[in-house]
């Protein structure tokens, strides 16, 4: 019974019912296009950080994420990288080794960082070859060229055609010393590595440092972002070594994505202005209702409704216009998220973040940017209405029918 | 009337309601002493301001009395908490209003059986109840339509075949022909007394109209917050 006067009283009084929804959709559908768009955001983001640089997911020897070392090496590469490449959201895996050591190009030195790369592989996995920007890629079989960062090749003096004479220490203790002619000169987006990086085939690195048929990390790309944490479980137990740690790009980059987390905190106060705004909005109209039928909840109460059936009736007209609410601002939430997942935002500035710059952003339609604003507009509607409804639960009827 | 059958269905013993909204304390009644037995059909009449609706409200226990104690089937309803009023209301009176009586957005049906609904009838014995009564006060064909749709002497039959429904043991009513024109408010009071004669339901009424006072079997006069006449045709 109470639903019924509850419903009719929604299409009795449509002004009110429409601007109260009005205010419950808008708050939902920013809501939602502003978490679609924080999401797409990072997900780009992420996209192109993983993609382009760490991979989805890295396997090392244990230990050497937190204290990388020559010696910590990953022995059996091919039968690991069988077992990867039999998972199917598995899109590409790539081998690499590091090391470090000193460049020369004629009389200028500096420390370098020797990343040595299967290169067919790397192309793949993190589209290497685009990011060379001088020059040429490197060969795909082991053919002594380097390539180097854009800050190593300014701070070496170094053109394509340069040749560079590295000099390090071999895992045998020898000395490792050879000479690479630089091919390429490569941009990767992160300044701070292009300083150092130089690029070599893996099997020039493995010769160089004496560490044949050993590695130092697997990257590995998968299908869907969303399924690195599935992968990663697959990938552990198909490997099953407990030598070899499996970790998610969350763990690889853990400070990187520790400050993404803390950005997107930052989000939840835009969320709370939004809802706010609602808030009011709701407040505002159903306090009104109330008043202006003080005497038809005098007359209820009068025949014996229970204050808390009238406390129940003004809650359950707001419940009922939040669903809908939900449900319009829902399609509305989907559509504009989609469209814009598709066409995207041209941002009037390039942004950089961790090193990447960024020029179109693109939403996400996902289930968050549905079901945070459909708990928030609800959650808010009904503590909005708990006084405007004790207010008519508690009506006295002598007093209600006296004002005429 | 069979006075031996008769059994007393509201007693008050000095009711005095002394009103006090801005400082300034308001004698709306100042020590009522009244018995009503079972099937009286009573007018409460007096002067505006003389306390009429203060006292109708304070023994349907939608008022509470500053002093004194009222007993409704003898029980004393001034001591009831809220829910206990809301069942008690529900259960032994049938409220009419001078005017805004029925819930707007439920059609004359709907409106006729909400306290049965309230109570837990079944449905079937509401429906049967809800036609019965309907015919009593003759509105059989109207049963689907809205307050809205419906003339000012309709809406107040609506009202009484509400109040009458549940069989509650007294009926108030405010002034309930005070919004309808004098032939109305005449058929309307012809109508109730006709189911007082009938039912042998209690009716109490206020009213202004010195033809509504004509129907009644006792007039009860208010004055300054007492009871000034008291007489039984
Ligand atoms: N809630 C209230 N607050 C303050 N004063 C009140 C209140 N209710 C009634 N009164 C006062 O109590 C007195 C009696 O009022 P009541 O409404 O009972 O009179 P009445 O006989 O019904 O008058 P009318 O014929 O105009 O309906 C009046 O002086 C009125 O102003
Ligand atoms: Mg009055």
């Amino acid at each position: 019974m109470i639903l019924k006067i509850a419903f009719r009283n929604i299409f009795r009084q449509k002004r009110r019912t429409i601007l109260t929804a009005l205010a419950m959709i808008v708050g939902f559908t920013l809501s939602s296009v502003f978490i679609g768009w924080s999401d797409g955001t990072y997900s780009n983001i992420i996209t192109t950080f993983t993609g382009n640089r760490i991979g989805h997911i890295q396997v090392h020897s244990k230990g050497y994420l937190d204290k990388p070392s020559l010696y910590k090496t990953i022995d059996n590469v091919s039968t690991v990288g069988e077992a990867i490449q039999s998972i199917p959201e598995v899109e590409a895996w790539s081998p690499r080794l590091f090391t470090s050591g000193i460049g020369s190009v004629n009389e200028k030195s500096t420390a370098v960082q020797i990343i040595g790369i299967d290169v067919a592989r790397e192309t793949k996995a993190t589209q290497f070859d685009k990011k060379v920007i001088e020059g040429t890629t490197l060969a795909e079989t082991a053919s002594g060229q380097a390539v180097i960062g854009k800050g190593l090749a300014k701070i070496l003096a170094a053109t394509v055609g340069s040749e560079l004479v590295i000099f390090s220490q071999a895992a045998d203790g020898s000395i490792a010393n050879d000479l690479y002619e630089v091919v390429g000169i490569m941009e990767s987006g992160n300044a701070i590595t292009d300083r150092v990086a130089c690029y070599l085939h893996i099997e020039d690195a493995q010769q160089l440092f004496v560490l044949e048929g050993r590695v130092h990390e697997i990257v590995i790309t998968v299908s869907k972002i969303n399924k690195v944490a599935m992968v990663t479980e697959n990938i552990r137990t198909r490997i099953n070594d407990p030598l070899l740690e499996v970790s998610p790009w969350q763990v690889v980059a853990k400070s990187f994505y520790k400050a993404m987390k803390a950005d997107q905190q930052g989000d939840a106060i835009g969320r709370v202005i939004i809802m706010l705004i609602v808030a009011i909005g709701v407040l505002n109209t159903v306090l009104m209702s109330v008043l202006e039928r003080t005497r038809e909840y005098g007359v209820l109460k009068a025949l014996g409704t229970k204050p808390r059936q009238i406390f129940s009736l003004v809650v359950t007209e707001v419940i009922i216009i939040a669903i809908a609410s939900i449900c319009v601002g829902a399609i509305l939430g989907i559509l504009i998220n989609y469209l814009l997942s598709i066409n995207g935002i041209k941002l009037p500035q390039e942004f950089t973040y961790g090193g990447m710059k960024f020029g179109t952003m693109y939403t996400e339609v996902n289930m968050r940017s549905l079901i945070i604003p459909a708990v928030t507009v609800m959650l808010s509607a009904i503590i909005v209405s708990l006084f405007p409804a004790i207010k008519a639960a508690r009506i006295l009827p002598a007093k209600a029918m006296r004002t005429h | 009337m069979e006075q031996t059958q008769n059994h007393e269905v509201i007693v008050t013993d000095k009711v005095t309601k002394i009103f006090d909204p801005d400082g300034i304390p308001v004698n709306a009644l100042n020590g009522i002493d009244l018995t009503i037995t079972s099937g009286e059909f009573t007018a409460i009449v007096g002067p505006s301001g003389s306390g009429k609706t203060t006292f109708l409200n304070i023994i349907s226990g939608l008022d509470t009395p500053t002093e004194g104690k009222v007993w409704l089937s003898g029980k004393i309803i001034s001591e009831m908490n809220g829910n206990e009023l809301s069942d008690f209301r529900r259960d032994n009176i049938g409220f009419i209003f001078q005017a805004y009586n029925l819930i707007p957005v439920l059609t004359v049906e709907e409106n006729v059986e909400y306290i049965m609904l309230l109570a837990g009838v079944s449905k079937a014995e509401r429906h049967e109840r809800v036609k019965k009564m309907l015919k009593a006060v003759g509105l059989e064909g109207v049963e689907d339509r809205l307050p809205t749709q419906l003339s000012g002497g309709q809406q107040q039959r609506v009202a009484i075949a509400r109040a009458m429904v549940s069989e509650p043991t007294i009926i108030l009513a405010d002034e309930p022909t005070a919004n309808l024109d004098s032939k109305t408010g005449n058929d309307l009071l012809e109508m109730m007394r006709r189911l007082n004669d009938e039912t042998g339901m209690t009716f109490i009424f206020s009213t202004h109209d010195p033809m509504v006072m004509d129907r009644a079997r006792r007039l009860i006069t208010l004055r300054d917050g007492q009871v000034d006449t008291d007489e039984t045709k």
